[in-house]
This record gives structure tokens, sequence and C-alpha cells, in this order.
């Protein structure tokens, strides 16, 4: 029996007279990997913002984790981790310090969190640079700290905002093999928005926004057949194409 | 609890990790003790109840407190620029939590510089205060390194990015030190500034320090002028109402998150 790990009822959110988010209707299942594509500006951070609290909604509700976004923030923020698109991490302390500095944020006992910390750093391969500044990191390590930040406290949603933005593609397989493996020993829900099509091929479901709509939901395979298309990427043009020119490089 | 100490331990590692603030914060008090010091002490030449240098220290200690709590507070600025204040903001505590934290911070900051400056000057400008006197001190360090941490909270949640840190600087810092007392005696200006004066919470910080380093000269019209418990409460007013307004603001969801977020829509 599944149960739904995100749930969001017409939730929108306007920033003056921009329409950033209309009304979204979206149920992500406990487990589930699910891909939130659309070009930018439609509407994906902004709906990441909401579901985890650093927004509050124009319009509409959502539960995430079984909580309530506006009533329950705390309890929300409790379960789930956020990986933005932007590095969220302390230039100038160390990778561990900055792990250190989240694990109390996150009210980890310090007995729970060095183990955590140490184990992560040799999954994530930052073993090395563990007493490093964050600011002498290439971009790929950087990332993978951050991931390490988003997971040190095992929420049970996992939201990846635009994670390999700017990564090149070694650092992008090796994120990508580091999420895979998380999923398959944690059970982890995993939102994760992206406009690099071919990203969302291994989700359960992908969802299409454009203009702060949702334009389509399925499983990949079940996307191309109602577009009649080969690829994802034929999909994605499919209901965004008259947008993909602006959206170019970002 | 262990998220105010994570904030708290944060600052201090950062402090120190920046050489040139901890030089800056331990140098600057001596730069104006020597140049400024030189200067005024020559004009007060002849009028010889007390040193110059003596009269200065008080003021110098207040300044130590302002620069090192208000930058301490400011600092949000960079976090939400640098975007580690996301980390922040994602995490499972209150809006007020993290203003609580970092105006802790920036007081506990504020008063380690003024510590270590206060055991450098004072022995070199020859006052020695009594133990009552170096108590009040520390409690005139303390509170004012908690108004200073609140005003500079509420700064940071109003100006928009670092650049607008010169206007700081001019309009708020600079009026602040010299309409404190702290290197000439107040009562000697016009009504306007004297009444400007009065809502300035580094005048009731200093005061309350010559209160407690100057008390031998307090006859000779050098020491504080207003009474203690009224430069205590003063200093607790400002720290309460900028921590209220700090932590509206921060809450505010276009406070600090407009910034962080709404641009990277």
């Amino acid at each position: 029996m599944t149960t739904a790990a995100i749930d969001a009822r017409g939730l929108g959110k306007d920033f003056g007279a921009l329409r950033a988010l209309d009304r979204l209707d979206l149920e992500v299942r406990d487990g589930e990997f699910f891909g939130l594509l659309g070009p930018n500006g439609a509407g994906k951070t902004t709906t990441v913002h909401l579901l985890a609290t650093l927004l509050a909604p124009s319009r509409g509700t959502a539960r995430v984790a079984g909580r309530d976004v506006v009533r329950e923030g705390l309890a929300v923020r409790r379960s789930i981790g956020l990986v933005f698109q932007e590095t969220a991490l302390d230039r100038d302390l160390t990778v561990a310090e900055n792990l250190r500095f989240a694990a109390r944020l996150w009210s980890l006992p310090a007995r729970v969190a060095r183990p955590r910390i140490d184990a992560l750093l040799r999954q994530f391969e930052l073993l090395e640079r563990r007493d490093d500044p964050v600011r002498t990191l290439s971009g790929g390590m950087r990332r993978a700290a951050d991931v390490a930040r988003g997971i040190l406290h095992e929420p049970s949603i996992l939201f990846l905002d635009e994670p390999t933005a700017g990564l090149d593609p070694r650092a992008r397989r090796s994120l990508w093999e580091r999420i895979r493996g998380l999923r398959a020993a944690s059970g982890l829900t995993v939102l994760l928005t992206t406009h690099y099509v071919e990203e969302a091929e291994p989700c359960d479901r992908v969802a299409v926004l454009d203009h702060g709509r949702l334009a389509a939901l399925g499983t990949p395979a079940e996307l191309k057949r109602a577009a009649g298309a080969g690829s994802l990427e034929e999909v994605f043009l499919a209901h965004t194409g008259h947008r993909l020119a602006e959206s170019d490089g970002g | 609890m262990r998220a105010v100490y994570g904030i708290v331990a944060r600052e201090f590692v950062r402090f120190l990790r920046q050489r040139g603030r901890v030089l800056a914060s331990i140098g600057r008090p001596f730069v104006w003790l020597v140049f400024a010091g030189a200067g005024f002490a020559a004009v007060f030449a002849g009028r010889n109840e007390i040193d110059y240098r003596v009269y200065m220290a008080p003021g110098l200690l207040g300044m130590v407190v302002m620069f090192g709590s208000l930058l301490a507070a400011l600092s949000t600025v960079t976090d939400r620029e640098a975007g580690v204040l996301r980390m922040v903001l994602v995490a499972p505590i209150r809006r007020r939590t993290i203003a609580f934290g970092k105006a802790l911070g920036a007081t506990l900051l504020g008063t380690a510089q003024a510590i270590v400056v206060a055991a450098i000057l004072l022995p070199f400008v020859h006052l020695r205060p009594t133990l009552a006197g170096a108590l009040l001190g520390l409690v005139a360090v303390v509170l004012s390194g908690l108004a200073m941490g609140a005003l500079g909270l509420v700064l940071a949640a109003s100006i928009r990015s670092i650049e607008n840190f010169a206007g700081v600087m001019n309009f708020v810092v600079f009026p602040m030190l010299f309409l404190s007392g702290a290197l000439y005696p107040v009562r000697h200006l016009g009504p306007v500034l004297r009444a400007a004066a009065c809502v300035n919470p580094l005048a009731y910080g200093v005061d309350l320090l010559k209160h407690a380093l100057l008390g031998g000269w307090a006859r000779a019209g050098y020491g504080g002028e207003l009474p203690v418990p009224l430069d205590c409460a003063a200093l607790v007013l400002f720290a309460i109402v900028g921590l209220a307004v700090a932590a509206l603001l921060l809450g505010r969801e276009g406070g600090v998150t407009r910034t962080a977020f709404r641009e990277r829509r």
C-alpha cells in the first residue's frame, strides 16, 4: 500500500502581478522517483520552495510527509532534504565544518552526527578534502557535499532542484550514481526538477510544467506514447516547444 | 538550542579564520588612540584634569563592541548573498531562533573582542579599574553588544545587498560613534545633536563604560553622566525592540527570503 509523500491541491503562487505557479495538483507516492520537467521560469523552483515551506502559497494547499506546509512548517522541514540549485554551503568553512554546522541546525547530537558525517564523506569521496574550505572544491565535489548536507539528517523526501546544472558530464554521472545508490539503500522519495530531459528518463513518473501549469503527467513511457514521440525530449518539446528558444542556457 | 549553538559557533570560526578582520578589530582602537588621541590631546592640553587618552579608553571599548557586534550581525547580508542562509532557512528551526542565534553570536563576538582589547588598552593608558568597575564594564559591553547586534540584524534585513554597506557606515556607524561621547562629551553639543544622542544606543553603552572606568574622574566631569540604571534600561530596551523588529523582518517571506529565493524562481 503506497501513501502520498507529497499531495498538492490547487497549489499556486503569485509574485506581485506575476503568476509563477497557477494551480498545481500533484501527488508523489512514497518511495517514488518523480521528475518535474520544464523550461526555466516554468515554476519548478517555485513549486519546490512552496513544498519545502520556504514560500507561502498564494492559493491551494499541500501536504508533505503528511504535514501541512503552512501550519506545520517545522515538521515538514524536519522530514525533507533540499539540495538547492546553487550551493547552500559556507564557502569559507571546510567540508567537515559545513556538515557539522548542518548537523547542529538539524539538532543531531554529536555522537549521532560524527559517524554519519564520516560515512557520508567516504560515500561521496570527500574524505581527503574534509578539512579543505568549500571554496577550493571543484563544482562536482561541491555538489556532492551539498547532497551530503541534504541527506545528513536522513530525510524521507529529498528535493533536488536542478542538481546537475553547471556540472561536467563526469560529475553529472557520478552524482546520478550516488542518487541511485541512496534510493536503493533507503527507499527515499526523490523529487527532481530539471530541464535536462534525458535525466528524467529513469524517473518513475514525470510531470511537465509550462507557464506555471501542469502540461503533462505520467510515466516516461506513457508520455511518449501519448505524444506519439520516440523520446522524452520530443514530449518536452511538444508541450513546451514555443518556449525552448528563450530558455537556452541556464 | 543545538541550532543556536551551531549558529554562534559558526560566527566564531568564521571570525577567527578571517585574519584581516581579527587584526582590524584589535588594531582599530589603537589607531584611534594614537592618531585621534594625539590630535585631541593637543587641543585639550593645558586642562590637565585628565589625560585625553584615558578619557578615550571607555569610548574605544564601546567602539570595539560596536564594530564587533554590528559587523557580525550585518554578516547576515553576506550569508544571504553567499547562499548559506538557504541551509539555515530550510532547517527545522523557527525564524526567531535564527535571529536570536545571530544576535547572540554577535554579542559574544563583540564582547570577546572588547575583553581582548581591554586587556591591552587599559594597562597601556595606565587605567586600572576596580573589581566593581570591571564587572560593570563587562555588563556594559554585553548589553551594548546585544543592542548593536539587534541593530545590525535590523539593518541586515532592511538592506538588499552588501553594496549598501558604505551607506551604513556613513549614515549609521559614524554618527553613532561621534554622538556617543566616545571622543568628546555630548553635553557641549547643540540641542538637535543632543537629542540625536538620546536615541543612540552606543551613547548609553559608552556612558556606562565611563561609569565603570572613569569613576575617579567623575567629580571633574569626565565620568558617566546618566544614572547607571537608566543606561542599562535604555540598552535593554534597544535590544528588545531591535530583536523584535529583526525577528519580524526576518520572518517576513519577502525579507531575507526575497533575495535568497525570489530572483532564482
